[in-house]
């Protein structure tokens, strides 16, 4: 049977070997379950997140998951509105990532907030001021879209397609799907810039607050700009990172290096927008509430260094590099930038969550400290076992990429 | 109806530092009146939940010149943008037109804490544990307040309980407004020291208003426009002057 | 959300916000009624068999998407974006005008590395045969290159007698160890007569036999470049799993050449020589 499903031409290891790399993760994503457990059915006491420290592990990844998952919605755009076709080798798989890390976010937004089963309050009746009510409806749609987009990946697969109903439907999804990539990419522009909106807009957070251009803040252009960024560079690192465990050459390297020169490209308008914004920001945004911006970073530990290590260690030097057609060439170079430019917006979401909040405002209060419970680990954990599981059924049952079959065949040349 | 031909209020408040002794009766009475569950064994100070909240600040120099200050901090009751208002996705926080107090609907909150990340005094709470009251405490609840569910903020109302009642009694009375002395949260009555002044901001007369205008009067981190509608009042200069943002140790 | 749910405003930024959102959330449904809609009036019309091929086509490496006409030489660099219909394409007959091989007789053969196809017949990319009959019916068959590659099929589920033949969708199936192989149909058509391997044709069909429903089919001189071509990719395909088997070194295609290295994956082999996903 499962011979069966196996995409036709591909190798994939034995089934055996399959569930013996399955079995950890689905340990992990167990012991993950029972703290979401503990949360749900006995309260949010089991994180040590406090009065203070309102957001902690859990929206700091989502923040940077989705940052990350930004790689379904751009490559889409990429190949279905500009049309680079090159992008058909990758584009599935960035559709997976991106579905993990969307329903992983969501999943555990849904643990993160006390009353979970309210959710549906935001859309009935909706504050349209606040830019959570944007992200709400925007990450709900968008959700959908990409279970939407998968759908044809899995109806594609060598069992199911062999049912006229799935293959037809498949066919007829694949033909509207330039409709969806636009949706898509209008939805993540709002969602993706209302994650940074989020913080941007808090006036009784200096360290946050940014002017606003037009009715958002500057942080909502910047954290579309970075994701539409990282995005490439995450799709990059994913499949190398898929080529390197399955020990098998996927899709050619010249859209490798495609990925990198649009991440490298985007890095650099960002980090030069972030750089004036950052700029903006100390010398007028931050003194004019009576905070020296100075300040912040003479409280506890984090001082410029932090700003020095995203902007750039892990801005201005994985862009450079992913631009200079030299260095991309080197496949060392490439990964290395593409995951340096990955970890600089891994920074950028910590710096906007968790230095935010450690950071006090009253005259009486001290910088705070804060660490994850198992609890709250254990079900971030669990988000990334549940990804690598989701992840390895469709390389393993479906066509993640779609030149793997020409390249093993060529593979000898 | 009422509140309709009610007048405009801004209710405020005025704490007087120089003679808060930092006793913590103001935190005691709020939690009595408001229905605040007795804390968890595991609670910590940043678990625990006190509408009202008395903190200690230094003047950080040697002895003997060393000075201490007790702020007690309910919310701040921001009047523009009130940041936990524009914040909330489902319109959990309003701003009562009629008295400018800052409401938190329990019913409708999310529990998704962004309120109280927004908020500058850190006057908001969430409810982390299910609130729990030992065998028998239960009969010392507050029949006008009604405790909240776990998963959700809360924070100071200014005794809604207490506005409630005032306004049932200047109805039973044949009055469209309430008398002042009708309405007194329960930290400005429990104050051993007299600190905490309460009364309407609009009534240029009231005793909080002329307060508040004095020069020794201040808000706490007043240039972040929020408009607190919550004044503080000290005769020691550094503790007016370091009223606006936090302090390098 | 709507106007009778308490705090909707009447205001342009909330107008505009649920404005939007439920335009996207429309787009969205649209899509998913339209997708199905079509799918249904496909289904209806029976047009699945055509859109498999369009799909599976489309999933074809791109070494296997060459014109015909790229491979007797004819066009320098030519891929084909018409799934191999040439009935359809705009550029065929600009190259039939310059050259247009024809059948030959019944002894005449084109013989390479032990691949015999007798050149009285056309012949389909995914290896089917379509022979004239003198009671001008046709017979349709699997050429030597794909019965010496599967060798002897251990089921054959042919279609029944009186039911459509779509050119380029399923012809018949074929089971061979634990391969189920899909063969295209070369032609339209209506069968007749059920055959096997044994008769050495498996279809006979009634059809309009007009040149232009054969145009797609190979013929003549083309069959000696297109062989060639054939040989080569089964050998990549081969070669890139093990090294074990080769033609390079002057062998001949055998019978039942599975046999010689049964560890390869054959599924995939076959399934790539025979034009399927």
């Amino acid at each position: 049977m499962d011979k069966q499903l196996i995409p036709r031409g591909l190798r994939r290891t034995s089934f055996t070997n399959f569930l013996m790399w399955l079995v950890p993760w689905v340990l992990m994503l167990g012991v993950g379950l029972y703290a979401i457990y503990l949360c749900l059915a006995e309260g949010l006491f089991h994180t040590n997140m406090d009065n203070r420290f309102a957001f902690g592990l859990w929206i700091y990844l989502d923040l940077t998951v989705i940052a990350l998952g930004a790689g379904a919605f751009f490559t889409g755009f990429l190949l279905y509105i500009l049309r680079r076709d090159e992008l058909k080798s990758v584009i599935n798989s960035a559709v997976v990532v991106g579905l993990i890390c969307y329903s992983g976010a969501v999943a555990v937004l849904m643990v993160d907030v006390g009353q979970p089963l309210r959710a549906w309050f935001t859309f009935w009746h909706p504050n349209t001021h606040s830019m959570l009510t944007e992200v709400t409806f925007c990450l709900t749609v968008y959700l959908t879209v990409l279970l939407i987009e998968y759908l044809p990946i899995v109806l594609k697969n060598r069992k199911l397609r062999q049912i006229p109903r799935f293959m037809v439907f498949e066919f007829q999804l694949h033909k509207i799907m330039p409709v969806l990539a636009g949706v898509g990419t209008f939805l993540s522009f709002f969602h993706q810039g209302s994650l940074g909106g989020l913080y941007g807009v808090l006036q009784g957070r200096p360290f946050a607050y940014r002017e606003a251009l037009g009715i958002w803040p500057s942080t909502f252009f910047l954290f579309v700009l970075s994701a539409a960024a990282v995005g490439p560079s995450f799709v990059l690192l994913i499949t190398w990172l898929v080529q390197r465990i399955s020990r098998k050459q996927l899709v050619k390297p010249e859209v490798f290096r495609f990925l990198g020169k649009v991440s490298g490209i985007l890095l650099i308008v960002y980090i030069l927008l972030k750089a004036i914004d950052t700029l903006i920001w100390m010398n007028y945004t931050s003194p004019e509430s009576g905070f020296a911006a100075y300040m912040f970073y003479h409280a506890g530990s984090f001082g410029t260094w932090i700003l020095v290590l995203e902007l750039v260690v892990l801005g201005l030097v994985p862009a450079v590099l992913l631009v200079t057609p030299k260095m991309r060439a080197r496949p060392g170079v490439l990964v290395g930038a593409a995951l340096a430019a990955c970890c600089g917006i891994v920074v950028n979401r910590f710096v906007m969550t968790v230095q935010t909040l450690a950071l006090p405002t009253l005259p009486f209060d001290a910088v705070l400290s804060y660490s994850p419970s198992w609890e709250e680990i254990a079900t971030f954990l669990a988000v990334v076992a549940y990804g690598v599981l989701l992840y390895s059924l469709s390389y393993r049952y479906m066509t993640l990429f779609p030149q793997e079959r020409d390249l093993y065949q060529s593979s000898w040349r | 109806m009422e509140q309709a031909t009610e007048k405009k209020s801004r209710f405020g408040m005025l704490i007087d530092l120089d003679r808060c002794t930092g006793c913590g009766a103001c935190m005691i009475s709020c939690a009595v009146e408001n229905n605040i569950a007795p804390a968890e064994q595991k609670a910590t100070t940043r678990t625990g939940v006190t509408w009202i909240r008395v903190s200690a600040m230094s003047n950080g120099a040697e002895f003997p010149a060393t000075d201490t200050v007790y702020v007690p901090m309910p919310c701040q009751q921001c009047e523009k943008d009130t940041p936990c208002v524009a914040v909330c996705p489902q319109n959990a926080v309003d701003v009562d037109p009629q008295t400018g107090i800052v409401g938190q609907v329990p019913q409708r909150c999310l529990g998704c804490r962004y309120c109280m990340t927004a908020c500058p005094y850190h006057a908001r709470y969430f409810d982390w544990w299910d609130p729990r009251w030992p065998e028998g405490m239960e009969q010392t609840l507050n029949p006008d307040v009604a405790p909240r569910m776990r998963g959700v903020a809360e924070k100071c109302n200014f005794c809604h309980g207490r506005l409630h009642a005032a306004r049932t009694k200047a109805a039973a009375e044949g009055r469209t407004d309430i008398a002042p002395a009708d309405y007194v949260p329960a930290c400005v009555e429990a104050c051993p020291a007299h600190a905490i002044v309460f009364g309407d901001l609009n009534d240029a007369e009231s005793e909080v208003a002329r307060g508040a205008a004095h020069p020794h009067s201040f808000r706490f981190l007043v240039k972040l426009g929020t408009e607190s509608k919550v004044y503080y009042r000290s005769e020691r200069a550094w503790v007016r002057d370091n009223a606006d943002a936090f302090r390098l140790a | 959300m709507f106007p009778w749910i308490y705090e909707f405003h009447w205001s342009v930024g909330h107008l505009v916000f649920l404005g939007l959102f439920f335009s996207v959330a429309a787009i969205v449904a649209t899509t998913i009624v339209l997708a199905l809609r079509r799918s249904r009036k496909t289904l209806a019309d029976q047009g699945h068999e055509l859109i498999q091929w369009k799909t599976e086509f489309e999933d074809l490496p791109a070494a296997v998407r060459v014109c015909r006409h790229q491979i007797t030489g004819e066009a320098k660099e030519r891929t084909c974006h018409n799934e191999f219909d040439c009935r359809s394409c705009a550029g065929h007959p600009q190259f039939l005008a310059r050259r247009s091989p024809a059948l030959a007789s019944a002894q005449t053969r084109e013989e390479c590395y032990g691949v015999v196809l007798p050149l009285d017949r056309y012949y389909h990319r995914g290896h089917t045969w379509v022979k004239a009959e003198k009671d001008g019916t046709y017979t349709i068959g699997l050429d030597d290159f794909g019965a010496k590659m599967v060798g002897t099929p251990d089921a054959v589920e042919l279609p029944e007698v009186g039911s459509t033949l779509t050119a380029n969708g399923t012809g018949w199936t074929m089971r061979k160890r634990a391969s189920s192989l899909r063969i295209l149909a070369p032609v339209d058509g209506v069968v007749v007569e059920q055959g096997g391997a044994d008769k050495g044709w498996y279809l006979r069909i009634r059809t309009e036999a007009n040149e232009h429903a054969f145009r797609h089919l190979l013929r003549g001189e083309e069959i000696r470049p297109w062989i060639l071509r054939e040989l080569e990719r089964l050998e990549y395909a081969l070669s890139s799993d093990k090294m074990g088997l080769s033609l390079a070194d002057g062998g001949e295609l055998m019978p039942e050449m599975w046999k010689h290295d049964p560890d390869i994956d054959w599924d995939g082999v076959w399934g790539t020589m025979l034009l399927q996903a």
